[in-house]
């Protein structure tokens, strides 16, 4: 048997290629939705953190310290065989929810490290020139934030996508899973996980270039 | 900056060229076994098998602590290290062993290897669930006396034509009628795996639909990493999920891996099993 005809056995015989665009489909819903909850919850989180309401910011310190601080698997099992075990929630809800408590915790990190890394001379200079806070945040801090934490952000997406590969321990069939079941049916394990890896890799390299898009874009 | 580079470079390649570290250097009693890849028992570690493989010298008077065992999570990750030379042989069942030949002709069963065991097939349920094992238990009997384990042995296992897979699987549908959830791996073809189209296909699944007739319940199959199997089971994700049954004797007890809170039903299959290798990879 060639190579080529190993390929198209693996990947693409019998509506293989399908079963990977739906394992994929999956691995991208997670993905994104996590990415957008994450991000809001993430937000408020640092919001919080660096706020001056001691309870909420120590809860927040509290939250990131033990989330960023925990195996995002670990976390994903106990809430889908232990929290939300007996509520009925669809085990796709549930790890968006996990991914999404994960990635606010990291995303709060970084927001409140590019805050950290701000001139806060400008907004005060803004203030002084009759700025409301808002306007302030708005027009002076809000733009410099995004530039300067974007390129940690854009790994937080990547990271993100290959942190969804461990859904599988929660009854959801992902891209990881969908490979694996390929690697058991066609007992070709080496191809088919290059193959998983390459689907992965041209994920996380669509979101480069999306960023790196937005930069041309904003730069022009 | 470029002088720290070069450096970093240099450490980079020396560590991944092996001088950094001179562990596999060191001589090691376990060098000369032969490392033998087993799929992880839900509740044995590497210790308390290597303690039960001792007993098993011990009374049986045969020498197997030449083989050194190594536990994987999946026939994959097993099969990639058997490949990249990580360990010689692996164990599985007999019929895996026929489904793998026939898939990739580089492996081939060990013909003497020192000890022969015989692992049974059965369902593993919560200890609640003794209604649910009576009832099991009473169809399994009843597949057993009637022909029905055999035919569905030789239809999805020892018929299999080696370019084919086995033929799929109609699960039963009774409206209103209960419904009982069976976790699934894909990892054990011809028995447990997922098929192109991303059903769960094989001897298993044909066994779980001529129960679920008998019975006259819904079957639905949850697809699940291998590793998160006995949590589904205890938190009722799922209420059934496929065990594998040591060899019991007055050495082996018949919980020597079954966890707390675990009952098991009948078995409904037996099989060898066999040392894998690939070509040219004796020892």
């Amino acid at each position: 048997m060639t190579f080529t005809d190993l390929l198209y056995k693996i990947f693409i015989q019998d509506g293989g290629w399908l079963t990977i665009l739906n394992g994929l489909w999956v691995t991208v819903q997670i993905s994104a939705l996590s990415l957008l909850f994450g991000t809001l919850f993430g937000a408020l989180l640092c919001f919080f953190r660096v706020g001056k309401f001691k309870p909420l910011k120590v809860a927040a310190q509290i939250y990131i310290s033990i989330i960023r601080g925990s195996p995002v698997l670990m976390l994903l099992m106990l809430l889908f065989y232990g929290v939300f075990a007996r509520t009925g929630l669809s085990p796709l809800l549930v790890a968006v929810v996990t991914f999404s408590m994960h990635t606010a915790a990291h995303v709060a990190e970084l927001l409140r490290s590019s805050l950290m890394a701000l001139d806060k001379g400008q907004v005060e200079a803004a203030r002084t020139l009759g700025f409301s806070k808002w306007q302030a945040f708005k027009l002076v801090t809000l733009p410099q934030l995004a530039r300067i934490a974007k390129p940690v952000y854009q790994s937080t997406v990547v990271n993100l996508i290959q942190w969804t590969s461990v859904v599988g321990y929660v009854t959801i069939t992902d891209l990881t899973r969908v490979i694996n079941n390929i690697a058991s049916r066609t007992m070709q394990p080496m191809i088919t996980i290059m193959g998983g890896m390459i689907i992965y890799l041209a994920l996380s390299y669509i979101i480069y270039g999306i960023f790196h898009w937005t930069e041309r874009r904003r730069s022009q | 900056m470029k002088k720290i580079f070069t450096l970093l470079m240099i450490f980079s390649l020396l560590l991944m060229t092996g001088c950094g570290g001179g562990e596999g250097k060191k001589p090691s009693e376990d060098a000369s076994k032969i490392k033998l890849g087993m799929i992880t028992r839900l509740n044995a570690s590497e210790e308390n098998f290597g303690e039960f493989m001792k007993k098993v010298e011990e009374t049986l008077d045969v020498k197997i602590s030449s083989h050194k065992p190594v536990f994987f999570d999946n026939l994959n990750a097993m099969q990639m290290a058997l490949q990249s030379k990580q360990i010689d042989e692996i164990s599985t069942y007999r019929s895996v062993a026929r489904y793998m030949i026939a898939k990739d002709p580089r492996y081939e069963v060990l013909k003497d290897h020192s000890l022969e065991f015989v692992d049974s097939f059965c369902f593993a349920l919560r200890d609640d669930e003794t209604e649910l094992k009576d009832s099991l238990n009473a169809v399994i009997k009843e597949m057993q006396s009637d022909g029905t384990l055999d035919r569905l042995t030789k239809e999805y296992i020892t018929d299999i034509k080696a370019d084919r897979e086995p033929p799929s699987v109609e699960l039963p549908h009774f409206d209103s009628a209960d419904t009982i959830k069976v976790a699934v791996t894909g990892d054990l073809p011809p028995l447990d795996f997922i098929n192109a189209e991303g059903k769960p296909e094989g001897f298993n699944t044909a066994v779980l639909a001529e129960i679920g007739n008998r019975m006259l319940k819904n079957i639905e199959l949850v697809n699940i990493d291998s590793g998160a199997r006995a949590a589904a089971l205890t938190s009722k994700q799922v209420d059934v999920v496929f065990w594998a049954i040591v060899p019991v004797s007055e050495i082996i007890p018949s919980d020597t891996d079954k966890p707390a809170g675990i009952i098991l039903t009948e078995p409904y299959f037996k099989d060898k099993i066999v040392h894998m290798i690939f070509k040219d990879e004796k020892k």
